[in-house]
């Protein structure tokens, strides 16, 4: 806790003929992590992959296109053992592609088909009501044909013109079937031009065009099932070979990273040197079983880490697993450095923490927790699964925060006897014990905590959890500072701020009268100099902060101020200005209640949220940590799908 | 009697600060917020592990609102 899994750097050296034992142990066994070897003037130059590469490479491209081809998606099976997946490899590969292959072949052809018929059904549409056999548009010596659309009924024009025509025209088209002598061709020609012709090609096909696309209909049907009933062989298959993808992927995905491991691999003539990481307390592990499986023909030594290489140490979380799925929100803002404090547990207790102050609803967090757990159940997925337990630690923290407040969806569960009268609760007979005068304008404290009616002293409540939280992180940051470059320095930078803090409280103080103001205006005169000699000019200029930063913690009541009125605006619009209307608006009025409400359930995930993860990041980290540690990748496999 | 109409409930000017103190700080700090998300999803859509620090810098006007919503907590 508090701190990064303590490394130690190992160089293993051997002989080659072991490189190949060497690096399936180290895959293996998955804590080592190797630092690149880097070419650079040396004699050693970077190794180079085993022979089955190539091939292993090759496969894995063909069985990862087939997957993606087919969409398959990670899923829980059986363990394959790996021998036998081995052993099948190749036929079941090269089946399954064959296979496949001949399938998408066909689909394919049969989706040209479509094409085309879809294609000539649009060209055959124009003349779909005029009942002329398609071959009679074309084959004459003494007949002009017109066949095309035109802006309006011609047949006056044309009969103006010469009474050997034959016209067909479709009004809803505008489409026309011209038949003139030879000789009237041109008058013709200008007179149609007149009307705006535009010449449609005729489809050079036989029958009318209304049989034609019934044929097309049914071919276009009959096609369509082909194509379904391919599909559902083609899904037959995924159901069939998806755990053999899975499996396979997995085994080739090792092989293929155990074969280019020497990439990263110094090596000479004979021998080979790996250089990289281990944790410690995994260090005499690894050791035994290196020797073990190279019957003692590699050694192993450890390295002194020397300042400079510690910006390389890589970096891994060491953390209880309750406190684990709070590392998601580490990386979202960076990684610590090897040699900081880890703020992974103190996040554990304040992230919940401020949230459920913001939110503190029973109904809500009821609600938000139902909704964890069952997203948490239907997506069993690595990226979701720390998300969902931090939603989890926060509902635990606001259903507290709830019970302390007294609310439940808005409504308060005690009465209350105010100014104003009685304010009944949602509990009857539940009512609020007065416990004792705030100091802080005149307001009674209660239990439950009415948060509405202690606006005052809950502002300076939580700008106080704000003094105390970001005075906590200027003491990591001295420990920090004191770790990187001594005390003076992390007292000059860091102390400061507190001798500065101490400086204004006795000022205030001494303001209402209980000490000289002048000790304090000294004290804070001479955190003022220590700021300044510590931080530079950066110092002075971000002291307002200080005041801003911890003012900014008053959103610890306001926004759960705002989410209370917005819960309570919907109950009044639903129970007290819809409900008493009776009948059909009833219904009405519950329609509001759960739209309302599951538009707060939504807002209740992100506004305290984002606001607690804020004062996090914002004005806390901001006080101590650097972050930007290298991650650490050991060499390895966790393997899902297969077992040895 | 006219003088009398004249004068505003004081309850109604308290309600109109309120009003204004939130509506106007919010709008303050949408502005300030419009320029640096959109500039921090483009650092995001480069380099996805900016979204910690774009996150930071895109919350960091958030605070004007924050101080208007106490001042209309403590104006009402």
């Amino acid at each position: 806790m508090l701190k990064p899994k303590s490394m130690t750097r190992a160089v293993i050296v051997g002989h080659k003929e072991v490189m190949d034992e060497t690096v399936d142990t180290l895959h293996d066994i998955n804590i080592f992590h190797i630092e690149e070897y880097n070419e650079e003037d040396s004699t050693f130059k970077i190794g180079k992959p085993f022979e089955n590469a190539g091939e292993v490479s090759k496969k894995l491209v063909q069985l990862r296109s087939i997957s993606s081809f087919l969409g398959i998606k990670p899923k829980e099976v059986p363990k394959q053992d790996t021998n036998v997946l081995w052993a099948e490899l190749d036929e079941k590969l090269a089946r399954l592609e064959s296979e496949l292959d001949e399938k998408t072949e066909k689909k394919n052809s049969y989706e040209t088909r479509l094409k085309e018929l879809d294609s000539l059904q649009k060209e055959l549409e124009p003349f779909v009501s005029i009942p002329i056999d398609l071959k009679n548009y074309r084959g004459y010596e003494s007949l002009s044909v017109f066949a095309g659309t035109v802006k309006g009924d011609i047949s006056s024009e044309i009969s103006g013109i010469t009474n050997d025509y034959e016209l067909e025209f479709d009004p809803n088209t505008h489409t026309i079937a011209l038949f003139v002598r030879k000789d009237k061709e041109e008058i013709v020609a200008e007179m149609l031009a007149d009307y705006e012709f535009r010449e449609i090609r005729v489809p050079n096909m036989e029958g009318t065009p209304s049989e034609i696309i019934a044929d097309i209909e049914s071919e276009r049907n009959t096609i369509n099932e082909k194509i379904t009933s391919l599909e559902k062989s083609i899904s037959d298959i995924k159901e069939r070979y998806s755990d053999f993808i899975l499996a396979s992927d997995e085994i080739l995905s090792i092989e293929s990273q155990k074969s280019e491991a020497p990439l990263k691999i110094a090596t000479s003539e004979h021998t080979f040197v790996i250089d990289g990481w281990v944790p410690s307390d995994e260090y005499n592990r690894m050791t035994r079983t290196l020797e073990s499986s190279t019957n003692g023909r590699v050694f192993v030594s450890k390295q002194e880490v020397t300042e400079e290489e510690e910006e390389e140490v890589p970096v891994e979380y060491n953390n209880a697993g309750i406190i684990k799925p709070f590392e998601t929100i580490m990386n979202l803002y960076a990684r610590p450095k090897y040699k900081e404090i880890d703020p992974t547990a103190l996040i554990f207790i304040s992230f919940p923490l401020f949230y459920g102050m913001i939110l503190g609803d029973i109904g809500y967090a009821l609600i938000l927790l139902g909704l964890a757990f069952g997203v948490k159940k239907l997506f069993n997925s690595d990226a979701i699964k720390p998300l969902m337990n931090i939603l989890i630690y926060c509902q635990v923290s606001t259903l507290i925060f709830g019970i302390l407040y007294g609310e439940f969806l808005g409504f308060p569960l005690a009465s209350l006897h105010g100014a104003h009268g009685i304010e009944p609760g949602l509990i009857a007979g539940f009512e609020t014990i007065n416990l004792f005068q705030s100091p802080i304008g005149g307001e009674m404290i209660t239990y439950p905590i009415h948060r509405t009616h202690l606006v005052m002293t809950l502002i300076v409540l939580t700008a106080l959890i704000g003094v105390a939280h970001i005075n906590l992180g200027y003491i990591l940051g001295f420990i920090n500072e004191k770790k990187k470059h001594g005390f003076n320095a992390a007292m000059l930078e860091k102390g400061s701020w507190i001798v500065v803090e101490i400086g204004i409280v006795l000022a205030v103080l001494g303001y209402v009268g209980y000490l000289p103001i002048a000790v304090g205006a000294a004290i804070f005169v001479i955190g003022f100099i220590m700021l300044t000699k510590g931080e530079g000019i950066k110092g002075p200029i971000e002291l307002p902060g200080l005041l801003s930063n911890s003012l900014s913690y008053t959103r610890l009541i306001a926004v759960g101020l705002s989410s209370i009125y917005i819960a309570s605006t919907v109950n009044l619009i639903a129970f007290e200005m819809i409900w008493p209307q009776g009948g059909i608006a009833a219904v009405f009025a519950i329609l509001v209640f759960i739209f309302g409400h599951a538009l707060n359930t939504a807002l209740s995930i992100i506004a305290p949220g984002l606001h607690a993860l804020r004062l996090q990041y914002v004005e806390f980290f901001t006080k101590f940590y650097e972050g930007g540690g290298k991650k650490y990748s050991p060499f390895g496999y966790i393997r899902k799908y297969t077992e040895e | 009697m006219v003088g009398e109409e004249a004068i505003m409930d004081p309850a109604g000017l308290k309600a109109i600060g309120a009003g204004l103190a939130v509506g106007l700080t919010g709008l303050a700090s949408g502005i300030a917020e419009k320029d640096i998300g959109a500039a921090a999803i483009g650092a995001m859509a480069e380099n996805e592990g900016l979204f910690g620090k774009g996150l930071i810098l895109t919350v960091i006007p958030e605070t004007i609102v924050i101080f208007g919503l106490v001042v209309a907590l403590l104006i009402s």
